[in-house]
């Protein structure tokens, strides 16, 4: 499949999100900048529209009509603000969608391919396309937060169970998250596992997740443990560690986002008031689940338990008989397998690509240090909490700013409660 | 000098040389000094580094465009340097008292929160948004605040100054001067603190926070202290940062720089007075040699494009500099010239 394909549906992915206000951006690295898009409505590509591109300057830049198949190319010569029109003529029945425009504002701040969407209705699809009610519309953000914070629980517990049972505050934990939802993609357009077999793919990536996190405690914060290495140093090493995979991720995997083939584009099914594409109430479905069930492996088993007691206390846990050496390694390898899952999750939602660990980093460690560093539940009290809070932000506040809004929930328990939501209080000062 | 075809390791050398000695090298020596009063003599781990460059930079910048204070470039600087105090107070008042892991998460976080807000679409006047400053048109006519530094007070004539790979047109060799003056300034200011009883106290406050507190000292204060001087250190590396590259832009200002910094410090030495500029000239030594090494490598064939590809040896520099931060701290945490007991630094 082409990179331009890729692209597109990337693009068409987007459009079906009716969050989305904003024009899709999406691109690649080449060393020469192009404007690219497709003039469509749903499916349906139009040809013989022409778009216009100009300059903040007002000059115009080019030109052009789209092709058969509705797409078309504009190079752009420098950075900058580019405002790029959709110029006519539209086809009967075809129109900008309400509260759209046909000029789109493209801010151009490195030299790359940037594609550029507008948004078309076609007449029979207006009735639908009604602006909810306000409390609607609210209900849709709250649950997308829902599902939101769900991921980055199943993704931060790994996180906060290793802490609590090493003291190692893990900064390519959320390396780990990418490793996953990379393995996935690679696992589904290799090997095949499209469709129905894409379950096939995701276990595979879990298990191989596993297997990264034994080898990191086994090759690396193992025999460094031993050595007697500060929980500080080894800190230090794993932010080396975290920049080691995402720049291999992006040599071996390639700088361009991508999709899940499986689940590109699907429409919105309505349960109630809320509209969700199928595959996120099978998202919000299996995270739950899966987050009930180590509720129930941390409470109920002998593995569990251990867990919790060496998070505890290490000395009277190793003391009472539990292998502490053991019980770390399958917290490594439990964690790293969750983050793996939660990475494939996230990667469902969004994209693919090799810079999703270090944008949800931070999202990570608010959550586990919200809910309380070391602690399981508060791993997922947390996620939950930043989710609903930076996606309900939105609802108020511009999109840019709902990162924010997690780092300051963040800085603000850091700052007044530092042990967090769940934790135990302890002097940290 | 060719031992495998295709490799000019005279060129390489060459290249890596120039690196060593330049502007980037010195804003990099510069920033490490800083760090090196926050994390090897008072025991801060601060990962926030990247806050106080953009805080002297984005200071600078939006007040000198803006034509604050005059337009005078100097009042600007000046501006900068106290917009990296504000900084220091508002990271440090409310964190210093966290445990060495909460104040690193802080850190960098504080450090993301103000390079998103200058990225903000609602700052577009004050800080260009997501172009930075100068504004484009500026910038596509060649206008800067760094002209002033570069042209009007340069001493220089004209020309081309030096020999075979390091030769440097006057603009370069004069930022380079000031660099360097300013990484030479700071360390001989460290030197200074740290043989004066307010270095003692921060010492000590490092290898033992309650025991300095027992002995009667405000260990806050002095923490707020270090972080505030080493912040303004900080802040003028971003300053001569921005003269050199002639703009600010908030994807300078990326967490990453501040584990470049972090490297540099670690691998010349933490705690030692003249560690930060020896790691600065070696990091940038090795980074470019071994970059250049392998696109020479790769464009002539040694390595086969399974491995490598041209276009990717860029991402090369950011794994050299995971393998080594990482691996000194394994084996070598007192870096090139630190003491090894000096470099030991444990939560509590």
């Amino acid at each position: 499949m082409t990179k331009t394909v890729k692209g597109m549906l990337i693009f068409a992915l987007a459009a079906f999100c009716a969050s989305l206000t904003f024009p899709f951006v999406a691109s690649a690295l080449d060393n020469e900048a192009v404007f690219r898009g497709t003039v469509r409505v749903g499916r349906e590509v139009i040809p013989d529209v022409k778009v216009s591109i100009i300059d903040d300057a007002g000059t115009e830049v080019g030109s052009v009509a789209s092709g058969d198949d509705g797409k078309w190319a504009i190079p752009i010569p420098y950075i900058g603000e580019f405002t790029v029109q959709l110029i006519g003529p539209l086809p009967d029945g075809i129109s900008i969608k309400e509260g759209a425009s046909s000029e789109v504002v493209v801010v151009l701040e490195e030299i790359r391919t940037t594609s550029v969407g507008f948004q078309l209705q076609s007449e029979d699809q207006k009735t639908i396309l009604e602006i909810p009610p306000t409390w609607e519309r609210l209900l849709n953000r709250m649950v997308s937060g829902l599902k939101v914070g769900l991921l980055v629980a199943l993704a931060s517990i790994g996180l906060s169970l290793i802490f609590g049972v090493t003291g190692l505050v893990n900064f390519a934990h959320s390396e780990m998250v990418a490793f996953g939802a990379v393995i996935a993609l690679v696992l589904e357009s290799s090997m095949g596992l499209t469709g129905g077999l894409f379950p096939i793919a995701v276990i595979l990536a879990v298990v191989i997740g596993g297997f990264l996190g034994l080898f990191l405690e086994k090759g690396i914060f193992g025999p460094l443990r031993r050595k007697k290495m500060t929980n500080i140093s080894l800190m230090v090493v794993s932010i080396g560690l975290a920049f080691l995979m995402r720049y291999l991720m992006l040599i071996y995997h390639g700088a361009e986002p991508e999709t899940y083939e499986s689940y590109k584009i699907q429409k919105g099914i309505s349960f109630g008031p809320i509209e969700l594409p199928p595959k996120d109430y099978y998202i919000i479905a299996i995270a739950f689940v899966t987050l009930v069930i180590v509720g129930i492996l941390l409470q109920r088993t002998r593995l569990g338990t251990s867990m919790r007691a060496v998070s505890d206390n290490p000395a009277l846990a190793e003391s009472s008989g539990i292998d502490v050496n053991r019980t770390i390694m399958w917290v490594w390898i439990f964690g790293s397998a969750l983050a793996g899952l939660g990475g494939i999750m996230i990667g469902l939602t969004q994209v693919v690509e090799w810079q999703m660990g270090e944008k949800i980093l931070l999202l990570i460690f608010a959550a586990v240090t919200l809910g309380g560093l070391g602690t399981a539940y508060g791993a997922m009290v947390g996620g939950i909490a930043i989710g609903l809070a930076s996606e309900t932000s939105t609802f108020w506040l511009d999109n840019d700013l709902k990162f924010l809004i997690a780092l300051a929930v963040l800085i603000v328990i850091l700052l007044v409660r530092p042990q967090g939501i769940l934790g135990v209080r302890e002097r940290l000062g | 000098m060719n031992i495998l075809a295709g490799v000019d390791i005279g060129d390489l050398l060459g290249l890596a040389l120039r690196a060593s000695i330049g502007v980037q090298a010195a804003t990099f020596a510069l920033a490490a000094v800083g760090l090196n009063l926050h994390y090897g003599y008072t025991g801060l781990l601060n990962f926030g580094v990247v806050a106080f460059m953009a805080a002297g930079a984005y200071g600078m910048a939006i007040f000198f465009t803006q034509g604050w204070l005059g337009g005078s470039l100097l009042l600007a600087i000046a501006a900068g340097l106290v917009f990296a105090v504000a900084i220091a107070l508002s990271i440090g008042l409310p964190s210093l008292r966290l445990r060495a892991d909460y104040l690193a998460i802080t850190t960098i976080a504080i450090a993301e929160v103000i390079r998103i807000s200058f990225r903000s679409q609602r700052l577009l006047d004050l800080t260009g948004g997501p172009f930075g400053l100068p504004s484009i048109e500026d910038r596509n006519a060649e206008v800067s605040f760094s002209d002033i530094v570069t042209i009007d007070w340069n001493p220089i004539s004209d020309g081309s100054y030096g020999f075979w790979r390091l030769k440097f047109d006057e603009q370069t060799l004069w930022v380079m001067i000031l660099g360097w003056t300013l990484v030479l300034l700071a360390t001989l200011l460290i030197w200074g603190l740290m043989k004066s009883p307010w270095g003692r106290v921060i010492k000590a406050i490092r290898e033992d926070e309650d025991a300095a507190r027992a002995l009667g000292k405000n260990v806050f204060s002095y923490k707020l202290q270090s972080l505030i001087i080493g912040g303004m250190i900080v802040a003028l590396a971003g300053i001569t940062r921005a003269m050199n590259t002639g703009f600010v832009e908030t994807q300078q200002f990326k967490p990453q720089t501040t584990f470049f910094i972090w490297t540099v410090l670690i691998l010349g030495g933490a705690a030692s007075v003249w560690g930060p500029v020896i790691g600065a000239v070696t990091f940038w030594f090795i980074i470019v040699f071994v970059e250049e090494l392998l696109r020479q490598m790769v464009e002539s064939g040694w390595i086969p494009s399974v491995i490598l590809e041209s276009n990717d040896v860029a991402s090369v520099r950011m794994i050299m500099m995971g393998i080594m931060l990482a691996v000194l701290m394994i084996w070598r945490p007192q870096g090139l010239v630190g003491k090894k007991e000096e470099a030991q630094i444990d939560v509590r």
